[in-house]
């Protein structure tokens, strides 16, 4: 059947229908983000009442904050370790899930618990489960020992990382785990089996038949975590606040910080700024790769 | 002129009406001064209640229960106003008095406010300033009767009265009496001193006891001292041991101190005592540290008011099933810390919002609040954690009675609103307090003393820069030249 001709009033009728949630859309993120690009230029402080614009001040002790820059560090390296980690261990489990196994769902679903829990709810657990008289860990620790072990796991620089890693990687293994279930499930079986008929090795399979096919959603899987671990912050706050000192503050605690307990708040809109356009560009760059991919 | 029949009376009224005012006025002005501040609050508050509700922040916890429980209903009862008490944790506090004032929703009246915030909050313009209501609602002679301390520090900016000191808070030392007098302890502390074994009046003398008591007693699950160390609460320690040691903040062009001998002393001296502490004290907070007191594991501790009425064991309500049961009860003894100079940590005083819409109910509220009638109900409230602030508080029979050291708490809490030290009070403190506080932490992460002291001095240093040096360094004189601000 031909397509009807629209005409000017169906064009009309068609940007109606659509106006409200394009308004909607301005006012909820257009505005807000012009509205951070204006306060960022300013010298704003919630304790104070000078709301001068200055320039690109804000923008110029952001390049030579040295505390920012370490909190870029610290959520780069969290990233870094955290995202590999989860992904290596998660593709391990959904292989491991993939038969059919004797009480396959249920495994499956106490293996996802960790996920639906709030991560700050995950955080004051892990706290709980590190703390250095009454945590589990210490005691286990000291039944191995044979004597009393008072480890002080988000005090000690030695162990602060590898308990926030922990507790990082205990909740969101288990994400990628799911996707990746989910995708080598899709994988299609009688390319692999006609592969091995031909005498292709486990790891050749795996990674001429089976990574190309679940690419798509392992890259999908890998951005949202990346995106994620980029935002650390709860798991983070609960165990140590960013500290001691400031060891282990992330670009999100970081901007917390900044923007609610020392009230810089024109300082804040400028590094919420660069973080977006930041995350923007890593986004952008990740889509496309994956869709060159495809 | 308008004629009536009755215009010759009126005219002689003329002459009678203004020597009846007058001598209305006179006797309802005797009634008002006969009567006391609660009553008057009251009174005022009927004429414009009308049904109203006054919201209150009061921090999370148990000091909430106060107002929700006991002041709350009470004040309803006698005016027909309404409370809604809205709990904030104390760390954001602060944060959400300033972030409402920002936005000017009005949906604050009455504030609980932390006395070293007041410069902040009054020059950004948040609270209100209440002298006028002071006087018309006759406070002021009450106001006097609040200890000198709290009501010369807590209480003004710039001259101004913007808030009540309303709670009592300073460190008291705790220690066992029943093992500083043990024979054979005093015998073999003073063979190795050559002093007797008493509560500490240096800090020498705190690590040689709390040493000698680790050895002795460690293998019966005692040690000598234990103490807040996690950074938070490290933080009051810090600036009340600094001073004690003869530290100043800030030099006479504002510049920071804070990482010079006696700064460096306190973090080197900290790092020794951990040693004759229970393990893990590196994150002691108030509850952590109470545990370990109550159960009758450290002979000495510093802390709140609040740890002596929970040592006491004297306290039962519903609410206060979360403490430890007390096996110390009876053998607690009180002492001003060493050097004399307690902090008078962080403490509460009560403010009107100044977005409020309900600001003249929002003071009588609280004038009825911090009234000497009600308020030494509410520093008695098992529940509350609001601590003795008037004199009348530290002398009450009733108080007393309370458990048969109380007495003697109540006469240490004197002593030391009397000595005791402000916080340290600026511009945007909580910049330099939070400096400190990772500060502190780094010390727990096995840094160099030094080297963290120079580098919070910087930041402190920076942060008076942005702040506009003259600027702070007028309000650091002004917090300077007050009774509390140094040891005398």
């Amino acid at each position: 059947m031909p397509h009807a001709q629209s005409g000017p009033q169906d064009r009309y009728f068609r940007h109606l229908l659509v106006a409200p949630s394009i308004l909607v859309l301005l006012l909820v993120a257009v505005f807000p983000l012009i509205y951070l690009i204006l306060v960022s230029f300013q010298g704003i402080t919630m304790t104070d009442n000078d709301t001068r614009f200055i320039g690109f001040v804000n923008y110029l002790h952001l390049l030579e904050d040295r505390r920012m820059w370490e909190a870029v560090l610290h959520t780069l390296m969290f990233l870094l370790i955290a995202l590999p980690l989860e992904l290596i261990l998660g593709l391990f489990m959904a292989q491991l899930f993939l038969d059919q196994l004797p009480g396959r769902q249920v495994f499956i679903a106490l293996l996802v618990l960790p996920v639906v829990i709030s991560p700050i709810v995950a955080g004051a657990t892990w706290s709980l489960m590190f703390d250095d008289r009454f945590g589990p860990i210490n005691q286990i620790l000291g039944w191995i020992a044979g004597h009393d072990v008072h480890l002080l796991w988000t005090i000690k620089p030695e162990l602060v990382y590898s308990a926030i890693l922990v507790a990082e990687v205990w909740q969101w293994t288990p994400f990628m785990f799911l996707l990746l279930l989910a995708a080598l499930a899709n994988v299609d079986k009688s390319q692999q089996e006609a592969a091995a008929i031909d005498g292709a090795g486990y790891w050749q399979i795996f990674f001429k038949i089976v990574l190309p096919s679940i690419w798509p959603v392992m890259a999908i899987a890998l951005m949202i975590r990346a995106l994620d671990l980029f935002r650390l912050f709860d798991i983070v706050w609960a165990l140590t606040k960013g500290g001691p000192g400031t060891m282990t503050e992330t670009l999100s605690i970081f901007t917390y910080n900044q923007g609610f307990k020392q009230f810089e708040t024109s300082y804040t809109a400028a590094v919420a700024l660069v973080i977006i356009i930041l995350l923007t560009a890593a986004l952008l760059w990740t889509l496309r790769r994956v869709e060159l991919s495809r | 002129m308008k004629e009536t029949p009755h215009g010759v009376c009126i005219k002689r009224k003329k002459h009678v009406l203004p020597a009846v005012i007058t001598l209305a006025l006179s006797l309802s002005a005797g009634a008002a001064s006969a009567q006391s501040a609660a009553q008057k609050a009251v009174d005022a508050a009927k004429k414009l209640c009308n049904g109203k509700t006054i919201t209150v922040v009061w921090e999370a916890g148990l000091q909430s229960l106060d107002p929700k429980n006991f002041s709350g209903p009470m004040w309803e009862k006698l005016t027909s106003c309404k409370i809604n008490v809205v709990e904030v944790p104390t760390a954001e506090m602060f944060t959400k008095i300033i972030q409402e004032y920002r936005a000017g929703t009005g949906a604050y009246d009455a504030l609980n406010i932390i006395p070293a915030w007041l410069p902040d909050l009054a020059q950004a313009g948040a609270i209100e300033q209440l002298d006028t209501m002071v006087d018309k609602y006759g406070y002021r002679a009450e106001l006097q009767k609040i200890a000198p301390t709290y009501r010369d520090n807590q209480m003004m900016v710039n001259g101004k009265i913007y808030a009540f000191p309303d709670d009592g808070d300073v460190f008291v030392m705790y220690y066992r009496k029943d093992l500083f007098a043990d024979a054979g302890l005093q015998k073999e502390f003073k063979a190795k001193y050559k002093y007797d074994l008493a509560p500490p009046k240096t800090w020498k003398e705190f690590g040689e006891i709390g040493q000698f008591l680790t050895e002795k007693l460690k293998a019966k699950g005692v040690y000598g001292a234990s103490q807040f160390r996690e950074p938070g609460y490290g933080n009051f320690m810090f600036q009340e041991r600094f001073r004690n040691e003869g530290g100043k903040f800030f030099d006479a062009n504002m510049k920071a101190q804070i990482n010079n001998a006696a700064g460096v002393k306190v973090f080197t001296d900290w790092k020794n005592e951990n040693k004759f502490m229970p393990p893990g004290v590196e994150k002691f907070g108030f509850v952590e540290n109470l545990a370990v007191f109550l159960k009758g594991e450290s002979a000495m501790t510093i802390s709140w008011p609040p740890y002596g009425r929970f040592a006491a064991g004297y306290i039962k309500d519903e609410a206060m099933k979360w403490v430890p049961e007390s096996k110390v009860s009876g053998k607690v003894g009180y002492a001003l810390p060493p050097g004399g100079h307690p902090e008078l940590a962080a403490g509460f005083t009560l403010g009107v919002a100044s977005t409020s819409k309900n600001k003249e109910l929002a003071y009588l509220f609280i004038q009825w609040l911090n009234s000497e009638e009600i308020s030494m109900k509410r520093v008695q409230l098992p529940f509350a954690l609001r601590d003795p602030f008037r004199d009348s508080h530290f002398t009450s029979k009733e108080y007393m009675a309370k458990w048969p050291d109380a007495k003697d708490y109540l006469a240490a809490l004197q002593a030391g609103s009397k000595t005791g030290l402000l916080d340290l009070s600026l511009i945007q403190t909580d910049k330099y307090e939070e400096a400190l506080r990772q500060g502190i932490s780094r010390l727990w992460a096995g840094e160099d003393p030094k080297k963290i002291l120079d580098d919070v001095a910087k930041q402190w240093d920076d942060i008076t820069a942005k702040v506009g040096l003259d600027k702070q360094k007028a309000v650091y004189n002004a917090w300077a030249a007050k009774s509390g601000a140094y040891p005398k």
